[in-house]
């Protein structure tokens, strides 16, 4: 039906080091009179030569540890960030689901936060008054959606997030670590709605570090680290050798999974 | 041309977020939307009563004057500070969503657009009680101004928001720099004072007394701005957004990482 498609050839990101030094006239004068120097800040290479492409129907999971590139790759296939290298061509409408905590109006009504979250998402009101019954219907989260949205719960703000980005036209879905929130009768049901998406022939990508939720979601998976396509196949070949690579001893390097996110 | 298709399929978007802006203004407040005329009314009286003193000129004709400058420089004001912190502001969206950044700043100069129209109805009551025999055919041009402040203010505000996001200094310098300029034109004192000091150049030379003039001519004078105020106006309209074109084609794609 659709021919909902990511290519990517070669890509290359690098956050800028000038947005995280310090530039200030007090590091300017520290600098002056202490001689020793600063580590230096260089550029982050996010993604180092990434290529791939995911067609129409494939459910892409991308596994990886803190910090491997999981996130920066979901955002650079929404066209959020700019990439130094490479090429990257996005057929079709992308929705996407990050930090979920975004873009919701405290103050206002889970009913209002409907409209305006469709409006960010660059829907018309009509479409959006039209739609609202369904997206009520199934965050199912009873009288609370007459309620401001300061009051919500983490949960309660993903299954109001998942309802609404889910029922806007888009071919491809981008998810990040986002249904792991949530009750298990949400899960269930949010994934039963990917899979209802998924049998629309549509395109999903989620970033997860759940192996039970990819395993369940994906057909295939993509395993970063430190901005490098380690392996893309299958999900079960996937899977096993990520854990042979995270449990797998004497390389004690790899052992702590800790990392700044 | 695709960045203006850009910035008009998200216009349900934008126009929300400026009124929410005007809702939350206006919120829980016994005066609400009331405000935006009383407050530059007050003032206006306040100054003409002062300054008329001073230089020795009618309040009649002198509270129009002032309260069309201070309509005018409060815009200014409001859509440099809140202008350079647009996207610092906006990032929960910027982050999340791709929209044409110049939105953040649009949704900025319409808020105050609405404050300024509504701030600048006692002007027109004013003048026509005062002044009835100003009403005309000019009148049209006087209206030009509003167009004319979305034009000069939108690109400002938004080669403010790309500098300002990456160095944060501006708006400490902006204020600075703004009162300096509030100093050397004719906002509150009148032209001919400049003038009488042999300062003319900063009136003829300075596009705020141009812009000002496209509504004071009419009102307070009575006859059509001159084709130099237009020309002056555009001008600075012109001159911005070519700035804010330079310095957006390579900041607009980084912007996200200083936030």
């Amino acid at each position: 039906m659709s021919a909902a498609s990511i290519d990517l050839d070669g890509v290359h990101l690098h956050y800028s080091a000038a947005a995280y030094k310090e530039q200030s006239l007090k590091a300017l004068l520290g600098r002056a009179f202490h001689r020793r120097p600063r580590a230096p800040v260089a550029d982050i290479h996010a993604l180092d030569g990434v290529t791939f492409n995911v067609k129409s129907g494939e459910r892409l999971g991308l596994l990886g540890r803190n910090g491997a590139g999981k996130t920066t790759l979901l955002k650079t296939m929404a066209g959020l960030y700019p990439i130094s290298a490479g090429r990257l061509q996005v057929n079709g409408h992308v929705r996407a689901l990050f930090d979920l905590s975004l873009g919701f109006e405290p103050d206002a009504t889970g009913r209002e936060n409907i409209l305006y979250r469709g409006l960010l998402l660059g829907q018309s009101p009509r479409f959006m008054r039209a739609h609202e019954a369904e997206i009520v219907e199934f965050a199912d989260l009873g009288v609370f959606i007459d309620y401001p949205l300061k009051t919500y719960s983490a949960g309660m703000q993903v299954r109001l997030a998942f309802a609404i980005s889910t029922s806007i036209p888009g071919e491809i879905l981008l998810l990040d670590e986002v249904i792991a929130a949530g009750d298990m009768g949400f899960m269930v049901k949010a994934r039963e709605r990917i899979r209802h998406l998924i049998g629309k022939a549509e395109l999903l990508v989620v970033a997860s570090h759940d192996l039970v939720t990819l395993e369940s979601l994906c057909t295939r998976v993509l395993w970063l680290d430190h901005g490098q396509v380690q392996y893309d196949g299958p999900v079960e070949e996937a899977i096993a050798r990520y854990r042979q690579y995270v449990e797998g001893p004497g390389d004690a390097s790899l052992a702590p999974v800790v990392s700044p996110t | 041309m695709d960045y203006f298709r850009g910035i008009w399929s998200a216009r349900y978007f934008w126009l929300h977020l400026a009124l929410s802006d005007l809702r939350s203004k206006w919120r829980r407040s016994f005066f609400g939307v009331a405000w935006s005329v009383i407050q530059p009314l007050g003032l206006t009286l306040l100054l003409s009563a002062v300054f008329g003193r001073i230089f020795k000129s009618p309040m009649g004709e002198y509270a129009p004057y002032i309260l069309s400058g201070i309509v005018v420089w409060d815009f200014t004001i409001a859509i440099s500070n809140n202008g350079s912190l647009a996207f610092v502001q906006a990032d929960a969206y910027i982050k999340q969503c791709r929209h044409p950044l110049a939105i953040y700043t649009l949704r900025i100069v319409i808020t105050n657009l609405i404050v300024a129209a509504l701030a600048s109805l006692p002007l027109y009551a004013w003048v026509l009680i005062v002044f009835p025999q100003h009403f005309g055919w000019p009148w049209i041009a006087a209206l030009s101004i509003y167009p004319m402040m979305l034009l000069i203010g939108w690109p400002l505000a938004t080669l403010l928001a790309y500098v300002a996001t990456r160095f944060r200094d501006v708006p400490y310098a902006l204020t600075l720099v703004l009162q300096a300029v509030w100093f050397v034109s004719p906002v509150y004192f009148e032209a001919r004072i400049f003038r009488d000091a042999g300062l003319n150049f900063l009136v003829e030379g300075n596009p705020i007394y141009h812009v000002l003039q496209l509504v004071r001519a009419p009102l307070l004078e009575g006859h059509w701005p001159s084709t130099m105020d237009f020309t002056y106006s555009l001008g600075a309209a012109c001159v911005m957004a070519a700035l804010a074109w330079a310095v957006g084609r390579k900041a607009e794609r980084r912007i996200v990482f200083y936030l």
